[in-house]
């Protein structure tokens, strides 16, 4: 395999967006190209990642679109849908051509424009990845499936609702020093949790999750330049190395899962990325974690090899995780206050964790970033895409 | 009270005995604390300027609300709506959102409109379930008629607290039919629906003494989300 | 429209697949037979869902995934007022979504 380099990266604001679905791709393919400063080497080839523009958006073949949006033709083009995680997969896709050496530039846009419908249509569109008859005719929507699991997980290892509070406060404070953040408010435990009013501020979703426990729906694209070594050189840019890319997948439906506790997918795809890479969790200075709900980020620090099975909770408790501490988690503000464009969040995660490497992450800059670490989490955790990415000396 | 011609007079409703809304404190998920309180007449003009961009706003029925708002909030101020209250709710004495509603008769009660600035916060709920509170705890009625003109106000109410049908009487906002907040489904709801502390505290409510106008930059872009230019 | 929820039992190993699928996890074989997903069991976790997608009115859903003292795992609608963990239940069928006029029925966990 040769090797593979993130030169560029850029995004959109997460939120509300007035722009199309292609426009929204374009805006954040334009900042990455920028950003990587190509000047007359061209694009080979084009991967987007969106996971509901069929259903929501009435439109298909992303990948030509963006291409003549961004007028590349004639490059290679497709789109790749892998539920949440179509934002590492398509990143995963844009690294394979660079590898295999039939591409020497890949652009990787993730794009979702999913508040074109109400929330009722929405939450049925991303419970069309529950398995259709043993799931989704009982009603199951994502955020159940989470509840579950957070449930068993509480009883468990003694997970309290104030450690996931934990977990929305600090990512909601992270994601005020990120201006591209769909939520930029600050949150206190008074407020979401111990307060009389909490019950009214915070009400459920998918007990034991509340609203605070759960990401928002946003709209937003991001997007990386992938480049081989000898364009790298070229660029004179800092090298930002795709040290590894993993991913495993595991049994469709929830209730199939060997242990119902245990990320099974999570901690192999992130064992595959370690591996690749020729790293441990230990050497990782900064990650980005799939915080669709607060559970996962506590439960995936733990199956990505962070944190002992049944301690995250005890490490967050500790400030581990912070901006300031020994291994910050979703300095962007994570899927929780970041913003959570389906398909764009894979992508989102790469595109902060370049921009720390790169000590580029104005304001929520971890210090002497070097090693970095996302978890792109797809269906209910049985697809997930783990990468490592590492600023080698110039 | 100034001397008020014959003519006006008669061109005013004749007024109920309304009890004034005790206002009360409530720690919202940021940690700030709202001041629900009630509205004067005089202070009517500044929520007409606060939400008078919004008429223009189509995103989540804003431009409806505002301009059905407006005018009730014009005819409270200036006596043409009868046993009309409105009610408000301040962050550091800045106007987060607005309620209001009237008294048809001593039983029941006619909700108007729900308008929040300051979003992300459930400010919206906590304002309608005051003006509940009002209905019921403070004037004693036994039912409140609702209807919702987005989505969003369909899912708060008729559906969280829950609401019932009575569609054989027409809401006075002249759309749906109405659905009803009966007393008993109001005191089962409240425990999760409604909150607050009285009395305020003596500072806090100071701070809530003159109503602040939000910057207008602010409310429209914090109520029709980012504008990320022309498509 | 059948009364009973179905799993796949592997014609070669006997493993139990539910939900269905075309190859077994166990042995690879390709041939199964039909085996209903019934009987006592126990509450492994529930959740109450106020986000609903579309074909519901109630204010909340009362989900749960169950093992059933046959060996599988099932996920469906809980039918108890005081759900705990490791409860005791019994599977029925019963109209567990309605998009539109035809009804899909399926399981449903009654406390026993």
């Amino acid at each position: 395999m040769k090797p593979i380099y993130v030169a560029g990266a850029g995004m959109t604001k997460f939120g509300r967006a007035d722009w199309s679905l292609i426009r929204l791709a374009s805006e954040a393919s334009r900042a990455a190209l920028h950003h990587a400063s190509l000047g007359e080497i061209p694009v080979d080839g084009v991967v987007v990642a969106n996971m509901g523009a069929a259903r929501v958006n009435k439109q298909t073949a992303l990948g030509s679109a963006l291409v003549d949006q961004l007028a590349l033709y004639p490059a290679m083009a497709e789109a790749v849908e892998n539920g949440p995680a179509s934002g590492a997969s398509a990143f995963k896709v844009g690294c394979q051509a660079i590898a295999s050496g039939m591409a020497d530039v890949v652009l990787v846009t993730g794009v979702e424009r999913m508040r074109v419908v109400n929330g009722l249509e929405g939450t049925d569109f991303v419970a069309s990845l529950s398995h259709p008859e043993v799931e989704y005719i009982y009603g199951v929507t994502l955020p159940s499936l989470a509840g579950m699991f957070a449930r068993l997980v509480m009883d468990r290892f003694g997970v309290e609702r104030r450690h996931l509070a934990m977990v929305a406060i600090k990512n909601h404070l992270n994601a005020t020093k990120n201006p591209y953040a769909h939520i930029q408010q600050a949150v206190t435990m008074e407020g979401i949790l111990t307060a009389p009013e909490a019950i009214v501020n915070n009400p459920p979703i998918a007990e034991p999750l509340h609203m605070f426990d759960c990401c928002p729906v946003s709209d937003g694209a991001a997007a990386v330049v992938l480049v081989s070594e000898e364009i790298m050189t070229k660029l004179g840019a800092p090298p930002i190395r795709v040290a590894g890319i993993g991913q495993a997948t595991d049994t469709h439906a929830v209730h199939e899962r060997e242990d119902p506790t245990d990320l099974k997918a999570v901690r192999l795809a992130s064992e595959r990325a370690f591996a690749m890479a020729g790293l441990r969790p230990a050497d990782v200075n900064v990650a980005e974690l799939h915080d669709a709900f607060t559970i996962l980020e506590i439960a995936e620090s733990e199956a990505a090899g962070f944190f002992g099975h049944g301690e995250g909770h005890l490490a967050l408790e500790r400030g581990e995780t912070a901006l300031d501490g020994r291994l910050p988690i979703n300095p962007s503000g994570g899927l929780k206050a970041k913003g959570h464009p389906v398909g764009a969040t894979g992508v989102a995660q790469l595109v902060e964790l370049t921009w720390q490497l790169r000590g580029e992450a104005e304001g929520r800059q971890v210090k002497d970033a070097e090693v970095a670490y996302a978890c792109n989490f797809g269906g209910f955790g049985n697809n997930v895409v783990a990468t490592v990415l590492r600023r080698e000396a110039r | 009270m100034a001397h008020i011609s014959e003519l006006e007079a008669s061109l005013r409703p004749p007024a109920m005995e309304m009890p004034p809304y005790p206002p009360k404190a409530i720690t919202l998920a940021s940690g700030e604390k709202m001041v629900v309180r009630q509205v004067e007449r005089d202070e009517i003009p500044t929520l007409l300027e606060a939400i008078y961009p919004l008429l223009w706003v189509e995103r989540d029925f804003y431009d409806i609300v505002a301009a059905r708002l407006f005018g009730e909030l014009l005819a409270y101020k200036r006596y043409r709506v009868k046993d009309e209250y409105v009610l408000a709710g301040l962050i550091d004495g800045v106007l987060a959102g607005m309620v209001n509603g009237r008294l048809v008769d001593a039983k029941t009660g006619m909700s108007y409109h729900t308008l929040t600035i300051r979003r992300g916060l459930r400010v919206g709920s906590h304002l309608f379930a005051a003006k509940m509170e009002y209905h019921v705890e403070h004037c004693g009625q036994e039912e409140i008629l609702i209807v919702a003109e987005s989505p969003i106000g369909f899912r708060r109410w008729m559906i969280e607290y829950p609401l019932e049908k009575r569609f054989e009487v027409q809401h006075e906002l002249g759309g749906v039919p109405s659905w009803v907040l009966p007393k008993e489904t109001y005191y089962k709801a409240k425990p999760r629906l409604v909150a607050g502390t009285r009395p305020v505290p003596e500072e806090l409510l100071a701070s809530a003494e003159t109503i602040v106008l939000p910057e207008q930059e602010i409310v429209v872009r914090q109520v029709a989300g980012e504008k990320e230019g022309e498509t | 429209m059948s009364d009973k929820v179905v799993g796949g039992k592997c014609s070669a190993c006997g493993a139990v697949s539910y939900p269905r699928r075309a190859v077994c996890p166990k042995c690879r074989n390709e041939t199964f037979e039909r085996i209903p997903i019934e009987g006592e069991g126990t509450v492994l976790t529930y959740t109450d869902v106020y986000a609903l997608a579309i074909d519901y009115e109630t204010r909340y859903l009362r989900l749960a995934i169950v093992e059933l003292d046959s060996g599988q795992r099932a996920t469906g609608q809980l039918l108890a007022d005081d759900p705990k963990l490791g409860m005791r239940i019994q599977t029925t069928i019963g109209v567990v979504r309605k998009p539109g006029e035809k009804p899909i029925t399926g399981l449903q966990f009654v406390p026993i």
